[in-house]
């Protein structure tokens, strides 16, 4: 019940808070005033607020839950990802005054036709990460409030699309930055009142040990709604509905659905396709196989860390910087804000492990976060706690979704609209009404798709993302902006390369099942692969191009500091906020 | 509405030569400075990869951190949860106020002339 409270409270309050602020951002320089007024740590918690999505709320836990301490990679390259950007992109970008991966593409290679490829890829990046987002809303609700999963899924889609549709969350930095430090609270708050009541983490064996993830002092008890293909990892006893029956140890069966009891201590089944691990190879970051092996953990740094320049929502934010200065600034307060909130995530992974090991059972990994609380502290208190994260993981669904469905939106009405019918939109009604459509239907395929795929890890579906931006964005971005050589022709091969051996690589793990070895590694996380390929391409394409323009004008915009004099520029970003077509 | 913006409608944006015009020299003098910003982000980018990039190598090569415990939990993990964070930081920092150094000695550079 509280939990339910809290996780309106949190929606509404998101909802309304967007639409009463939507009044006082309304026009080009009233954006402009604002953003000048809003100080780098301000915007720094706004883009945190946005990044920080389910796949870090709900994510990282459940994939350490599952597959063991190896995913806590994950969280290290989210947040390198802004290292990343700091490097190369955050000041030059700014600099530039392109609010979209697209009118960047456009601006920088001289093409429109390159405009269309990038919105293409915008669109799968934005699908791909809109599906996880969608799926941790239906099972943070089903948690919540027993409702059935799709329930979950529909009704935060629906609201995100009404939201973004009216206006709502758009360029509202007071708005983000408030959701990142209701989910740092929600994070850390609960973690730590957890750790001091149980005295530290628990179970020391099952965590860093040789003991598998087994019923505690009284035995397990869950409820299984329907039928379920389990693995037993050691020989055990266990009563169905009643009646006792014996696993050997490795025996594979289909559990039909019921009431599955076991015994103290007794060795939790396992869900097929979850390996249960002991104690001290689940705690190994790297290992010699699987997703712990190091070419696997290359390969996702390397996504994660240059995916995240290439993530559509992420770049239009870096526009309330006043300057390039202010972006680098800005940037590096991201770096420390999300430090702070990746130390959490680790803790409800461990947690889980001992005190709810029937999600192995169930496979329902990605619910460990909002599990944990009741299982540690049965009563009000737990309860309590279970509805901070519950209500955090709202924030972080609706802030993120709303980012992506806003960059989603925006290229469907913009780029995709006009080419169907052949003609641009010249009065604003016409162009706010597109838009309104473009935040319904972009919300279709990924409630379909998000319904489709319950059973893949959030973490998993995040990461696709991240592989697919950082092998055709990213190298746009860093040969685009660093290399007077890149021309059109190199960044639509690069670009298309990369999609397609990434791409490649996601639909034939998907279509293979778990593939073993190092082939397996590379085709469930294809970055080490196809990044180097995008690069190589691109640089080869830019090459053989028959046609170099000079690019001296593009480079000066991107690498000339401000303060020179070079007024027009200011007057250039005033036309291109977006708050200018609002 | 949107937040792709209004760009495509219109020409790409055109970046002024007014540099140019100030300084005959102002094209060789920007391509110093962004070889020079792309020097130092080099070098910083250098820096992580000697201290996160060779992490998961490291620990592979060295299971005995694995087995050493600090208060209960492995050495391994510690690494990974807690000083590397700070460190993006404290790299992020160096890199951002010696980019800012970069541009104001290219600022002085220019009104000089």
């Amino acid at each position: 019940m509280i939990a339910i409270l809290a996780v309106a409270g949190v929606t509404f309050g998101t909802v309304g808070l967007g639409a009463w602020g939507v009044r006082f951002a309304r026009t080009t320089s009233d954006l402009l005033v604002a953003s000048r007024a809003v100080t780098p740590w301000w915007n720094a918690a706004a883009i945190s607020g946005e990044y920080l999505s389910a796949a870090s709320f709900l994510g990282i836990a459940g994939l350490e839950m599952k597959l063991g301490a190896g995913a806590l990679w994950q969280p290290l390259g989210f947040t390198a990802g802004y290292l990343a950007l700091l490097l190369f992109v955050a000041a030059p970008l700014r600099r530039f005054g392109s609010y979209t991966i697209p009118d960047f593409v456009q601006a920088r290679l001289r093409s429109t036709r390159l405009r269309s490829l990038a919105s293409a890829i915008v669109l799968l990046i934005g699908v791909f990460y809109l599906v996880p987002q969608l799926k941790g809303a239906g099972i943070t609700l089903g948690f919540v409030t027993g409702a059935p999963y799709w329930v979950g899924v529909t009704l935060v889609g629906a609201v995100v699309a009404v939201n973004v549709g009216l206006g709502g969350m758009r360029g509202i930095t007071y708005v983000q930055a408030f959701q990142f430090w209701l989910k740092v609270f929600a994070i850390s708050v609960p973690a730590c009142i957890l750790l001091v009541h149980l005295g530290g983490l628990p179970g020391r064996a099952t965590l860093f040990g040789g003991e598998l993830p087994h019923a505690g002092a009284h035995g397990l008890v869950v409820h299984l709604d329907s039928a379920q293909r389990v693995e037993f990892p050691a020989r055990t006893r266990y009563l169905l509905n009643g009646t006792a029956h014996m696993a050997r140890a490795g025996e594979s069966m289909t559990l039909p659905a019921g009431r599955l009891a076991l015994g103290p201590g007794a060795a939790v089944p396992v869900a097929e396709g979850t390996h249960a691990l002991r104690g001290a190879r689940w705690a190994r970051p790297v290992a010699g196989s699987g997703t712990s092996s190091p070419l696997f953990v290359y390969s996702l740094l390397l996504a994660t860390f240059l995916g995240t320049m290439g993530l559509p929502h992420i770049l239009v934010r870096f526009y309330t910087n006043p300057d390039g200065r202010a972006a680098r600034h800005t940037t590096v307060r991201v770096l420390g804000l999300l430090g702070m909130f990746y130390a959490f995530p680790s803790v409800y992974g461990a947690l889980g492990r001992v005190l709810t090991p029937q999600l192995y059972l169930t496979g329902a990994t990605d619910t460990v976060v909002l599990q944990v609380p009741q299982a540690a502290w049965p009563g009000t208190v737990g309860e309590l706690l279970g509805a901070t994260l519950a209500a955090g993981a709202f924030a972080a669904f609706l802030s993120t979704s709303s980012g992506l469905l806003i960059s989603i939106a925006g290229t469907l009405s913009h780029d995709v609209w006009p080419s169907i019918d052949g003609a641009h939109p010249t009065t604003v009604s016409i162009r706010r009404r597109r838009f309104r459509v473009a935040a319904g239907a972009g919300m279709v395929l990924p409630v379909v798709l998000a319904l489709g795929a319950q059973g893949i890890d959030i973490g998993v579906l995040v990461g696709w993302a991240f592989v697919i931006a950082a092998s055709t964005f990213c190298p746009m971005f860093l040969l685009g902006i660093w290399w007077t050589g890149l021309t059109a022709r190199g960044a639509s091969w690069g670009m298309l390369s990369g999609a397609l051996v990434a791409t490649a690589g996601i639909l034939l793990d998907l279509t293979l099942g778990e593939a073993q070895g190092p082939a397996g590694a590379l085709l469930a996380q294809p970055a080490i692969v196809s990044v180097p390929i995008a690069f190589a391409v691109m640089i080869a394409g830019s090459l053989s191009s028959r046609e170099h323009p000079d690019f001296g004008p593009e480079m000066l915009a991107l690498h000339a500091p401000e303060g020179l004099g070079l007024a027009q520029r200011e007057q250039a970003h005033a036309e291109l906020t977006p708050g200018a077509v609002a | 509405m949107s937040a792709s913006g209004p760009s495509g409608e219109r020409a790409p944006h055109t970046p002024r030569d007014e540099l140019a015009d100030a300084t005959a020299h102002g094209e060789v003098y920007l391509r110093r400075l962004r070889q020079a910003q792309l020097a130092l982000s080099l070098s910083a980018l250098t820096a992580f990869g000697a201290l996160f990039g060779v992490l998961p190598i490291a620990l592979y090569l060295l299971p005995v951190l694995d087995r050493v415990h600090l208060l209960g939990v492995p050495v391994a993990l510690w690494l990974l949860v807690i000083p590397l964070f700070p460190m993006f930081f404290g790299i992020g920092l160096l890199y951002a106020r010696r980019a800012d150094a970069l541009d104001e000695s290219f600022r002085e550079l220019v009104r000089r002339r």
